[in-house]
């Protein structure tokens, strides 16, 4: 709006204010307005009555105004008017922009005999017009209204058109005319193709016009029973009348009263072509099309603004942004979680894969995961060659205990995904074909509601420990199998530990052999252990007890055991019982020097004992004798009473002439009835001529053998040492030997001495 | 945006998030209708297209066609007043109770000759009924207002529609009827002496459907009171226009259709959840109807009234 239209607009006002207020406070006179939907002079003839009539019933001056739409907006904005009929839709406006107290009443229209106060719309073309039959072809014909804010003349065909869906704002070319008898014209003269008009001007205007309805043809006719004038549309209340709210109270009840007065027979209605007037009618279906239209006043969708939002919808608003905050807690603390998660997450890998310790994930029986230190274990070289196989591809085909790997670890996993921990030892192949022996722990890592199981793998090597254990436990079966008595002590000596064979040897029952000092020899006693500790080692026979008394002879050994430091912790002992090898050899040394049947001295004893002798002899400068004794007539009792009394004879002989020697003096038996003494510090040859005697008679004297009396004698040579010459024993031996020769030549049972035949 | 709405659009989204169940077509809803002014809302929603390919009006001339062309299979539903259901009901068909169409409140009348003047009159009197339709419930309720047995009138079983003729040749002395034969005997000297409005609450027209049509094809029947919702809005937003289109279609004057109006009480959405709840008012009525009519013997057995109504077909609003 430029300046000078707005400075026009406002004097205009001013004057119009002032001229109303003057005229309504001078002589009372109202000023009524009158929509001219037709041209003005129609509308001015038409109710100049009703003016008149109520000018007339009321007292007070009613005056016609009859304005065009555009004119009684401005008018009533003007105030000066006090009251208006106009169409609905033009009511809805001015009442949207200011307050109304509403409708006095609503119009009740008259066509001929009958009424009503309902309005429709008309939609029309040319009667000669073929191509516009039905609404459908309205579409791209021109169209002829009075103005948009008509209700029977525009906005009634619009609401029906689009139900039949045709948009006509959008797709036609629609000219306002701003009179319905233009639109009418104007169709006929073939200005427009359709025309829109409110029901009763066809009917009117046929009234000048009576050939009009052969001229025009009715669209969409709705057959309304009861209703008078021609309609395309759905029917709205027709007319309001409208009072404004500055004319005082009494003087619109007047003129409502007035006009309810009416009849439809009366002269006033009769000339305005009424039947008179309603109470007011319900306009809210004039509002509910303006509001789907979006026509004025209600094109414009009011603005909702955001207080207006938060006002009307609070409780929602709240909700949302508590539950939102909630949220973005929500997120914040999952974030955080997730996060926390995450990291957890990476430092369980980094345990598992970096852990020194071989560790595999299992899912489905296969390893899906595995870390660095079992690919090393393994010898591979990279975890491909792990991931996706079993175990028992790792595995000899039978473990140590003689179970197929692939058996055995089928009932292990399916425990293990049951939930329990299985922990076992098992033997793997390497890459390179080595074995070692692991433990192996399996435990289940999934949660419950996972379907597939997943179990954590862990191998400890324990292949040394396995070897460690084997050398053990061989030496444990050394320690506890041999036959040898073994016993540990301490560094005093004091038996710790002692096995099986100790406890047999010793007869010591275990009690009473931990704890204890083991056995000693008598003569060195403890001493042996200072010999173990500063040589290393003791060893030697000695005789002991066993414990029931019993004497045994012990093979000891003795070992020092040297701790980290080098000192002595422990001692470590073997011995062995050697008393049947000490009476064995007690036996066959008896054996090799003393004669079985007489239990006297052998030929070799014999020689060991002159050997001896001579040496004592030479270093005492005395004298000894060597003596042979040969018995005569043996062999007659032997032939005559057999062996045994032979022998009976023998060993009786032998031990009459043992008695004749001293202690000193040796008496051998050479073999067969052949006899050997040496007789020590032999004083002179008397008193050996006397021994030698009384040993002839000693022989001589009878014998009973086998039920028998039996007598024998001895020939006896004997020599002397020492002599000129230098003689060995067996010299000696053979000079005795050569004298009982000759003894047995000089007739037996006598002594000779020997005596050098060369001499 | 009212809160009400932003509810049903959200609980609305919702539903058409999750996928409402498919349903293999079953063809549209034959819905039996018969002239009544309280079925007119339907009649206007066809006539502005608001009922969707989904529901068939299947016009009648009277509530016996549609009571029986239920029962044979031929509808799937029908507009007919609570008594007329639960006599299908006791035939055993279930019929379930979607919408209350309309209340009576004047609309049924008892005509009678100008000399009966109070109910007890009626004693010895010949009285025209139509004993199969909602004329016999509403002669037993007059007969229980005016303390009278039921042998003390003597029933003329008649079709309503013949009340008219058989008043004009005085074969009877009083009717119990409705419009437009009320008018007519009215038109012929009879006289208006006792009507639904004195027992509110008793006469209703409802819109039913077989459980069966119910379950299979429930987003019809949704449709059809949907339909029948708008076209109530209209009636009640634009009376100027409907009362023609109403006219029109009844073939009597739009003077008349406004005081037809006037004798029923048309219940909007809220009030239709009202009645429709679980041992709400149509239930309880149907209820009491039934005891009634199986002591009059009008049904052979108890037709349960359990799930008799349900309101969940209701739409949440209309536009």
């Amino acid at each position: 709006m430029n300046i000078r239209r707005f400075v026009a607009c406002l004097c205009f006002l001013f004057a119009t204010e002032f001229v109303a207020m003057a005229s309504a406070s001078a002589d009372e006179t109202l000023t009524m307005g009158v929509f001219a939907y037709r041209p003005d002079s129609v509308l001015q003839e038409r109710y100049q009555p009703l003016t008149d009539y109520l000018s007339r019933e009321t007292g007070i001056s009613v005056r016609l105004e009859v304005l065009n739409q555009e004119n009684m907006s401005r008018a009533i904005a003007a105030n000066r008017l006090d009251f208006f009929l106009t169409n609905p839709s033009h009511f809805l406006l001015i009442r949207s922009e200011r307050s109304l107290t509403g409708v006095l009443a609503t119009l009740v229209r008259r066509s001929g005999q009958s009424s009503t106060g309902s309005l429709g719309g008309v939609i029309f073309t040319r009667a000669e017009r073929d191509d516009i039959e039905q609404l459908a072809d309205i579409r791209d014909k021109t169209i002829a209204s009075p103005g948009v804010h008509f209700l029977g003349g525009y906005q009634t065909q619009v609401l029906e058109l689009m139900d039949a869906g045709i948009d006509i704002r959008r797709v036609n070319l629609i000219r306002f005319m701003g009179t319905h008898d233009r639109v009418v014209r104007s169709v006929l003269s073939g200005y427009a193709d359709v025309g829109f008009i409110r029901t009763s001007i066809l009917e009117q205007m046929a009234q000048e016009d009576p050939d009009l309805f052969t001229k025009v043809k009715v669209l969409n006719r709705q057959r309304l029973a009861g209703f008078p004038y021609v309609v395309s549309t759905r029917l709205y209340p027709e007319w309001p009348l409208v009072a404004l709210p500055h004319v005082n109270e009494r003087a619109v009840r007047r003129i409502a009263s007035a006009l309810f007065a009416i009849e439809p027979e009366d002269e006033v209605a009769l000339s305005v072509g009424i039947s008179g007037f309603s109470p007011p009618a319900d306009y809210q279906s004039v509002e509910y099309l303006a509001r789907t239209l979006r026509v004025t006043p209600y094109d414009q969708v009011p603005q909702l603004t955001w207080v207006d939002a938060l006002h009307q919808y609070r409780l929602w608003v709240f909700t949302i942004l508590v539950l939102l905050m909630l949220l973005v807690a929500l997120s914040l603390w999952l974030g955080k979680s997730k996060r926390q998660l995450a990291a957890e997450q990476r430092r369980l890998r980094q345990l598992i894969r970096g852990w020194p310790q071989a560790a595999l994930l299992i899912r489905g029986g296969l390893f899906i995961d595995t870390n660095r230190a079992s690919v090393d274990l393994l010898r591979y070289t990279s975890s491909e060659s792990l991931v996706g196989k079993d175990l028992a591809v790792f595995s000899p085909e039978f473990q140590p205990d003689g179970q197929i790997s692939r058996q055995k670890m089928a009932p292990m996993l399916a425990r293990v995904s049951a939930g329990q921990v299985e922990q076992c030892e098992w033997v793997l192949n390497r890459s390179d074909g080595t074995e070692i022996w692991v433990e192996l722990t399996m435990a289940p890592v999934h949660t419950e509601d996972e379907p597939e199981a997943l179990i954590l793998c862990s191998l400890y090597e324990i292949t040394l420990r396995k070897h460690a254990e084997q050398r053990q436990r061989l030496a444990a079966s050394v320690f506890e199998y041999a036959r040898e008595a073994i016993f540990i002590t301490d560094n005093h000596g004091i038996v710790i530990d002692a096995n099986d064979a100790y406890l047999a040897i010793t007869g010591r029952p275990r009690n009473r052999a931990i704890g204890r000092l083991p056995p000693l020899p008598v003569e060195e006693g403890s001493g042996i252990f200072a010999s173990a500790r500063s040589q290393g080692f003791w060893s030697g026979e000695f005789s002991s007890r066993r414990n029931d008394g019993e004497p045994i002879t012990l093979s000891v050994t003795l070992s020092s055991v040297r701790g980290d430091h080098g000192e002595v912790s422990h001692f470590v002992g073997i011995f062995s019982d050697i008393s049947r090898l000490k009476e064995q050899e007690r036996k066959l040394r008896i054996m090799a020097h003393y004669d079985a049947l007489t239990g006297m001295p052998n030929r070799v004893l014999f020689a060991d004992r002159l050997q001896q002798g001579m040496a004592l002899t030479r270093r005492q400068s005395g004298k000894l004798a060597v003596v042979y004794i040969d018995l005569d007539e043996f062999k007659p009792v032997n032939d005559a009473f057999g062996h045994e009394a032979g022998d009976q004879l023998l060993v009786e002989v032998a031990a009459r002439m043992r008695s004749e020697l001293r202690q000193e003096d040796t008496l051998a038996r050479l073999g067969g009835d052949e006899f050997a003494a040496i007789v020590m510090n032999v004083q002179d040859d008397a008193s050996l001529e006397t021994l030698l005697v009384r040993l002839l008679a000693r022989v001589a004297e009878p014998v009973w053998v086998a039920d028998h009396s039996v007598e024998v004698s001895a020939s006896i040579g004997y020599t002397l040492f020492p002599q000129a010459e230098d003689l060995d024993g067996d010299q000696l031996l053979r000079q005795a030997d050569q004298a009982m020769y000759q003894a047995k030549h000089r007739g037996r049972n006598r002594y000779v001495r020997f005596s050098d035949p060369s001499s | 945006m009212q809160r009400r709405e932003f509810l049903g659009l959200s609980i609305a989204a919702g539903l058409s998030a999750a996928g409402l169940p498919g349903c293999s077509d079953p063809g549209p809803l034959r819905f039996g209708i018969h002239p009544w002014i309280g079925y007119e809302p339907l009649y206007l929603a066809r006539d502005f297209n608001w009922l969707p390919d989904t529901v068939a009006l299947v016009p009648g001339t009277s509530a016996k066609d549609s009571m029986e062309a239920l029962i044979s299979g031929a509808l799937d539903g029908a507009a007919l007043t609570l008594d007329e259901t639960i006599r299908v009901r006791s035939s055993g068909l279930e019929l379930l109770v979607v919408a209350v169409a309309d209340v009576s409140a004047g609309a049924d009348v008892l005509m009678v000759k100008p000399s009966i003047t109070e109910l007890t009159a009626l004693k010895g009197q010949r009285i025209a009924v139509e004993l199969n339709g909602v004329s016999g419930v509403m002669l037993f309720k007059i007969l229980e207002v005016a303390g009278l047995g039921r042998s003390d009138v003597i029933k003329v079983d008649l079709p309503v529609s013949q009340h008219a003729q058989a008043w004009s040749r005085g074969e009877v002395d009083a009717s119990v009827c409705y419009e437009p034969t009320a008018s007519l005997i009215e038109n012929a000297g009879g006289v208006r002496l006792f009507d639904s409005s004195d027992i509110p609450e008793t006469i209703f027209d409802v819109l039913v459907v077989t459980r069966k049509a119910a379950e299979s094809n429930s987003r019809a029947v949704r449709d059809l009171l949907t339909g029948h919702f708008t076209g109530l809005q209209h009636l009640v937003r634009s009376m100027h226009d409907s009362m023609y289109r109403i006219a029109t279609r009844q073939g009597i004057s739009p003077d008349e259709v406004r005081m037809a109006l006037a004798s029923v009480m048309l219940p909007d959405l809220a009030a239709n959840q009202r009645y429709l709840r679980a041992a709400g008012p149509i239930e309880t009525m149907a209820g009491s109807l039934s005891r009634l009519m199986l002591a009059e013997g009008m049904i052979d057995q108890n037709p349960g009234i359990q799930r008799m109504s349900d309101p969940s077909f209701l739409p949440a609003r209309v536009s």
